[in-house]
């Protein structure tokens, strides 16, 4: 679901660049003040003298304002002025954080800007969350936690007690709800609906394309019709896949076929409907055997595979979540990335069409009563 | 810059701080379960398992700034279990580590809390 932009790409480099540049600053500073450079001596105690803590919670201000100026290139207008500020304040921080007293609270007023502006730039669509942006928001909610246990509170009455302990997770749940909000309300055009990413195609099919698709409808429906008792499919070898409370389509995989590809007489899962009469076949699913290996497209945008990203799946029975923008899943299930699959539905899939990744709401809810 | 090196001087005080960003983590991943768990059952108990956990956590990185012992041996289990399981997870073909923030999070903290910890160890005995 959180790719990396291609505009974006740059930023690694960045910080690593950031991060050898920084550790060869220290080195040289060490080397000229162990020869009694007098400026070098000047800048290497006040280093010295400065708790891990603050040496860490500066690195990373430093290394999130080297990631904001590397992102300047491919942000115009307001965002790339914002990140120019944003950068070099965050590097005029991490620099005071060892030569004055007061760097402290504007620190965390930067951090927490940052943050709450990059939620609002997710929120409204200016920007896609990607792997960049949150690692970048990581950085910087690792750099708050530590400036936050930097304070010294000279009052210990109970709210202050309260906000001191709530405000951290807090500041984590509101960020990582803000990126999942801007995520969701606006996906790119190659994620289908959540956890589901495209294969990037042409706009428009040829004519060939239109006659392949057909040809590989007609095939598939021919093939599996033998398939419509769930028993014949189960003496053919395919498993039923387990019963979800969610999910009114159950999958049956048949794992010899798991090497075919997209061969209309070995399809790798067919897919019924629980209906008020029984199962119901609706369909079938073809799948590679690996992430990111899209499968042949015949029939080019009219035969777009899918494979599901950031999803949190469970081992105890078919069920899933979505993982964080954080790559967190609940204890107990783990995120996965499913092989590149095309379902191909036999039944009138309304709108949607037969290729579709996802089965029409309306012939679902007809089919089933849910949706 | 100018508070006393004891307080905050320690590898203890920085582990704390990445047990705490963990731990916000697992709460969110433990509260964003609870409106699948509207339909998926089994969803409810991880996502009761997940809040308690993370709330374990935050007690534990709380105890660790306090310097005990226990709390100590009770978050590096746990780190060197996260560790290990997401070290078997991405032996799998199921991309459960893609990209820089899977990577930070599950490998980078843990490993970087195992190291401060052990650090926060050997300054214990020094000081001992």
């Amino acid at each position: 679901m959180y790719d990396i932009a291609t505009d974006h790409a740059s930023a690694l480099s960045a910080a690593l660049i950031t991060l050898v540049f920084g550790f060869g600053f220290v080195l040289g500073l060490r080397f000229l003040a162990a020869r009694r450079i007098a400026w070098a001596v000047r800048v290497t105690q006040p280093y010295d003298a400065a708790p891990s803590i603050t040496k860490l919670a500066a690195a990373l201000m430093l290394l999130s304002g080297g990631l904001h100026l590397a992102l300047v290139p491919g942000h115009e207008g307001i965002t790339g002025m914002l990140f120019i500020v944003d950068g070099l304040g965050f590097i005029g921080l991490g620099i005071a954080a060892f030569f004055t007293n007061w760097w402290r609270r504007p620190a965390v007023l930067w951090l927490v800007a940052t943050i709450v502006a990059y939620i609002v730039w997710v929120i409204a669509g200016w920007e896609t969350p990607d792997q960049v942006g949150i690692a970048c928001k990581l950085i910087e909610l690792v750099a708050l936690g530590l400036l936050m246990r930097l304070a010294n509170p000279t009052r210990r009455s109970w709210p202050r007690r309260a906000w001191r302990a709530t405000a951290f997770p807090l500041m984590a749940c509101i960020t990582t709800l803000g990126i999942w909000v801007g995520g969701l309300a606006h996906p790119d055009a190659l994620h289908a609906h959540a956890g589901a990413l495209l294969q990037p195609v042409a706009d428009v099919a040829t004519p060939e394309q239109q006659v392949a698709a057909a040809r590989l409808l007609a095939d598939t429906r021919a093939s599996i019709a033998r398939y419509q008792d769930p028993a014949a499919a189960i003496a053919a070898g395919f498993k039923p896949g387990p019963v979800s409370s969610a999910d009114p389509l159950r999958h049956f995989q048949n794992a010899a076929n798991a090497n075919a590809i997209l061969d209309p007489n070995r399809p790798q899962a067919l897919v019924y409907a629980q209906t008020t009469h029984g199962l119901q076949l609706i369909g079938a699913m073809y799948q590679m055997t690996r992430a990111g290996q899209w499968g042949p497209d015949p029939g080019g945008p009219l035969t777009q595979w899918h494979q599901h990203e950031g999803i949190c799946f469970s081992p105890f029975g078919f069920e899933f979540s979505f993982e964080t923008p954080f790559w967190t899943c609940p204890v107990g299930s783990t995120s996965i990335t499913t092989p590149p699959m095309l379902h191909v539905w036999i039944i009138d899939n309304g709108k949607n069409g037969p290729f579709a990744a996802d089965l029409d709401k309306t012939v679902q809810r007809q089919l089933t009563g849910r949706s | 810059m100018n508070r006393t090196a004891s307080t905050t001087n320690s590898a203890a005080e920085i582990a704390s701080v990445l047990v705490v960003v963990q731990a916000s983590f697992s709460l969110v991943a433990g509260l964003s379960a609870i409106p699948f768990a509207i339909v998926e059952p089994g969803f409810r108990v991880l996502a009761v398992v997940t809040i308690l956990l993370s709330a374990g956590m935050f007690w534990l990185a709380r105890n660790l700034r306090r310097g005990r012992r226990w709390a100590w041996r009770w978050l590096v289990t746990l780190e060197i279990a996260s560790l290990a399981m997401t070290a078997l997870l991405s032996l799998l073909p199921i991309g459960t580590v893609r990209g820089p923030v899977p990577v930070l999070v599950n490998l980078l903290i843990p490993l970087a809390v195992l190291v401060l910890l052990a650090a926060a160890k050997s300054d214990a005995r020094r000081a001992a």
